[in-house]
C-alpha cells in the first residue's frame, strides 16, 4: 500500500461520499457545500494522475469561481421550501442508473483500452514537465479552439447580463 | 503507479451515474444545475485517466475546454435560474409547464 494507493482510495471515497451529499441534501446549500468537497477531492485525483496543470485548474476555476457563482444565486432566490427529491422518479432511477454504471464499465473495461497511444511517454514527461506538454498543445494544434473558446465565455458573459438584469421600462417620452 | 487506470474509470462512472440520479430526482432547479456540474467532473476524471494511460495530453486539452464551458454554463444557467425566478416566484421544474401541450 503505497502513497499513491492511499491517496486514491481516501480521495475517492471521499469524492463518492461528497457526491451523494450533493444529490440527496435536503439544503441546497449543503448541495453546494459537499460540491466543494467533491471539486477538491477530484482535484486531488488529478494531481494523484500526475496532471498537475488540470488539477491547479480544477481549483481555481471550478471550486473558486463557478460556486461563488452558485453561491451568489442562492443567496438571491429565497430558500426552497418544496419537497426535496421527487420519490417517483428516485424508484425508477436507481435500477437505471445500475443498469448505466455498468455499460459505461463494460465499454470501458472491454472497448476504448487498444486504442492507439500518443507520443508523450512518462520519459517524455519526465523530461519537459507536463504543464509543458499540456500547453505545447495547446497553443499549436488546438489553437482555434482555444480562441473560440475564449469567444463563447465573452458570449456567455453578455448572454449572462441580459438574461439577469432587471427590466426597467422608463417610458420618459411620453 | 500502482492503481490500474480502470478504478478511475469506475470512479468516473460512479460520479457520472450519481448526477444522472440527481438530475433527474431533485425538484430544485439550482440543484439540477449543480448535478450537471459534477457528471462535467466525472467526464474529466475519465479524460485524464485515458491520457495517462494513452500517453497523450489531448484529453487535457480537452479538460480544459469543458472548464470554459462549465462556466459559461454555470453563467447562463444561473442568469437563466434569476429570469425564471423573477418572472414566476418559483424555482420548482414541476412548476414550469408552459411548454406543455
Amino acid at each position: 500500500m503505497d502513497l499513491h494507493a492511499i491517496a486514491f482510495w481516501s480521495f475517492s471515497a471521499l469524492a463518492v461520499l461528497s457526491a451523494f451529499g450533493v444529490v440527496f441534501s435536503k439544503n441546497i446549500v449543503y448541495s453546494v457545500l459537499s460540491l466543494i468537497s467533491t471539486l477538491i477531492a477530484v482535484s486531488g485525483l488529478f494531481f494523484n494522475l500526475g496532471a498537475e496543470l488540470i488539477g491547479a485548474l480544477q481549483i481555481l476555476i471550478y471550486a473558486v469561481a463557478i460556486v461563488v457563482f452558485y453561491v451568489l444565486v442562492i443567496s438571491t432566490v429565497p430558500q426552497y421550501k418544496g419537497q426535496a427529491v421527487d420519490p417517483k422518479y428516485m424508484l425508477i432511477s436507481i435500477p437505471v442508473g445500475f443498469v448505466i454504471f455498468m455499460e459505461l464499465a463494460y465499454v470501458s473495461i472491454y472497448g476504448a483500452w487498444s486504442s492507439a497511444t500518443g507520443i508523450f511517454s512518462p520519459e517524455v514527461i519526465g523530461e519537459v514537465g507536463n504543464i509543458k506538454a499540456v500547453s505545447s498543445m495547446l497553443f499549436t494544434k488546438y489553437l482555434f479552439p482555444f480562441e473560440v473558446a475564449s469567444l463563447i465565455l465573452l458570449v456567455a458573459m453578455v448572454g449572462a447580463i441580459l438574461l439577469g438584469r432587471k427590466e426597467q421600462v422608463m417610458e420618459e417620452g411620453k | 503507479m500502482s492503481i490500474p487506470y480502470e478504478y478511475y474509470i469506475a470512479l468516473s462512472g460512479l460520479l457520472m451515474v450519481l448526477g444522472l440520479i440527481g438530475v433527474t430526482v431533485r425538484k430544485n432547479i439550482i440543484a439540477v444545475l449543480i448535478s450537471t456540474e459534477l457528471m462535467l467532473n466525472a467526464v474529466n476524471i475519465a479524460f485524464v485517466a485515458y491520457d495517462m494511460k494513452l500517453n497523450d495530453v489531448a484529453g487535457q486539452v480537452f479538460v480544459f475546454f469543458i472548464l470554459t464551458i462549465a462556466a459559461a454554463e454555470a453563467a447562463v444557467g444561473l442568469g437563466l435560474v434569476m429570469a425564471i425566478y423573477r418572472l414566476r416566484k418559483d424555482v420548482d421544474v414541476e412548476k414550469l409547464s408552459e411548454l406543455k401541450l
